[in-house]
């Protein structure tokens, strides 16, 4: 039995994210808060909100901003039903890696201040933690007592702890908008394009990575990005980042060369992961024409991997419905394995890491009739 | 056999869509509509038509008609069902997509071969 696709040239239009990447470099601009004002008076949301205020009678409390004031480390109290335990790596690790510490980034202690005068933490116990360790161990210059050093702390004046509890919900996720893996990733990768900045082991790697990519017109965007509706996209960042430079090359390669005209699926990433560990381990190669013939093999059958995604999940659902009688979580590492074995259903000869066989034995028989006639 | 189809809207707003039974989804679509509407149907493998109709939604983004926030399978008033058409025409030709045009100005009145 002969293989039976041969793929099927598709003509290569430019490509219009390589001009307006967005990581490519910033944009350089800065607006002003009257800006940002003025959005949010045309923001439909905003003006909910603006008449739910009016209707309730709410008004803006005054005296009730937090404060700020440079106070003794020593004033201050960690209530351990409040914050978390002290995570010592956390504070060895993070905040005081030698290479990495820097004052101007430490945060203010976040406190309540009650009417005795005392200080309770409600946030920053790592940071205050820190410094005060840093003192104790003779680092900080012409400070010896850790207990006077003045430090900024940010406080409410309340004797409720209830509200300390809240608040400490507040500053550390709850009702504060998180970065998104997209944002996180662009300061990485301006850090190292803009401010020329290599400090960071872990921005330059991230930056390599991204570049990697970008090389083969493969884009990281956000997930509700308007970008996301051009070819070489894609905007699932945290699986891109657990992929080695080697395997973003050959996935985001394969996307280039056979599928420029369509997203990037994040199956492919998953596919290119686990061909490229078990074939490396194996010692097989993953040849030219295997990756043109798997190629072939999705664009015939599926049109493309987001549908080869669609086919594969419904099969391994009835997979195990068939063989443990009920519907098994997904596992991304069907991908590959159903690729490799519908290779070889359609008459694929190329040597494969026969642990892709093995895994999810008999998967493929459980794909639409009209995909396997497909081999007639 | 699966199907991909174009559907123009008696006040000739252009759509499209994907089903198995056309005749049925045609018949809905009349039923709605108070009116006999044509289609231009498309046959072939299902992961293909689902593959041609993503491509649509993912490129026409910004044409999609919008009934407050919710993206229709309907364009923009703007873009004739020529344009539609020749569009997806070129789509199955330039992407090798295995799709076949089985009838153009379908309704359920019509029997097919």
């Amino acid at each position: 039995m002969t293989f039976k696709f041969k793929y099927e040239d598709v003509t290569k239009k430019p490509n219009p994210m390589v001009k307006i990447n967005p990581l490519k470099r910033g944009s350089g601009k800065t607006v002003s808060l009257q800006d940002r004002v003025d959005t949010l008076n045309k923001s439909a949301a905003w003006k909910k909100t603006i008449k739910a205020w009016t209707t309730q009678g709410k008004q803006f409390d005054l005296t009730r901003l937090p404060k700020v004031s440079m106070e003794k480390l020593g004033s201050i109290e960690i209530d351990e039903d409040i914050q978390r335990a002290l995570d010592d790596k956390h504070c060895a690790n993070r905040i005081a890696d030698p290479d990495l510490f820097d004052p101007a980034l430490l945060q203010t202690a976040q406190c309540i201040k009650t009417s005795e005068g005392k200080f309770i933490s409600i946030d920053s116990q790592h940071t205050v933690s820190t410094v005060a360790a840093l003192i104790d161990a003779g680092l900080v210059p012409n400070n010896t007592d850790w207990r006077e050093f003045q430090f900024p702390f940010q406080y409410i004046e309340t004797d409720n702890l209830a509200y300390a509890r809240r608040a400490f919900s507040i500053l550390n996720g709850k009702g504060k908008k998180k970065q998104s893996a997209y944002q996180q990733m662009r300061n990485s990768i301006f850090i190292v394009r803009i401010d020329k900045d290599k400090s960071d082991q872990e921005d330059v790697d991230l930056e390599k990575k991204v570049s990697i990519a970008e090389k083969y017109e493969c884009f990281p965007v956000e997930s509700d990005s308007d970008l996301a509706k051009y070819p070489g996209t894609f905007t699932n960042i945290a699986t891109f980042k657990t992929l080695s430079d080697d395997e973003v090359t050959q996935s985001c390669e394969w996307h280039n060369k056979y599928f420029h005209y369509e997203n990037v699926h994040v199956s492919l990433f998953f596919v290119f992961r686990d061909l490229c560990r078990q074939f490396g381990s194996a010692k097989i190669k993953l040849t030219p024409k295997l990756q043109e013939e798997l190629a072939a093999m999705v664009q015939s059958c599926f049109g493309n991997l987001s549908q080869f995604q669609e086919s594969v999940t419904e099969a391994h659902r009835r997979w195990t419905v068939q063989r443990y009688g009920y519907q098994a979580a997904w596992d991304d590492d069907a991908y590959a394995c159903a690729l490799i074995q519908l290779y070889q259903h359609f008459g694929g000869k190329e040597k494969v890491a026969p642990t892709l066989l093995d895994h999810f034995d008999g998967l493929i028989e459980f794909f639409d009739q009209d995909i396997l006639n497909l081999a007639e | 056999m699966y199907h991909f189809y174009l559907i123009e809207s008696l006040g000739g707003r252009a759509g499209f869509g994907i089903a198995q039974d056309f005749k049925e989804r045609n018949k809905q679509y009349c039923s709605h509509a108070g009116g006999i509407v044509n289609m231009h149907v498309y046959s072939g493998l299902r992961a293909h038509a689902k593959a041609l109709e993503r491509t649509i939604k993912t490129q026409y983004i910004d044409n999609l008609w919008i009934i407050e926030d919710w993206k229709t399978e309907w364009l923009n008033d703007d873009i004739p069902m020529s344009t539609l058409k020749e569009y997806v025409d070129n789509l199955i030709k330039e992407r090798h997509f295995r799709l076949q045009l089985i009838s153009s100005n379908y309704n359920f009145q019509q029997e097919l071969p």
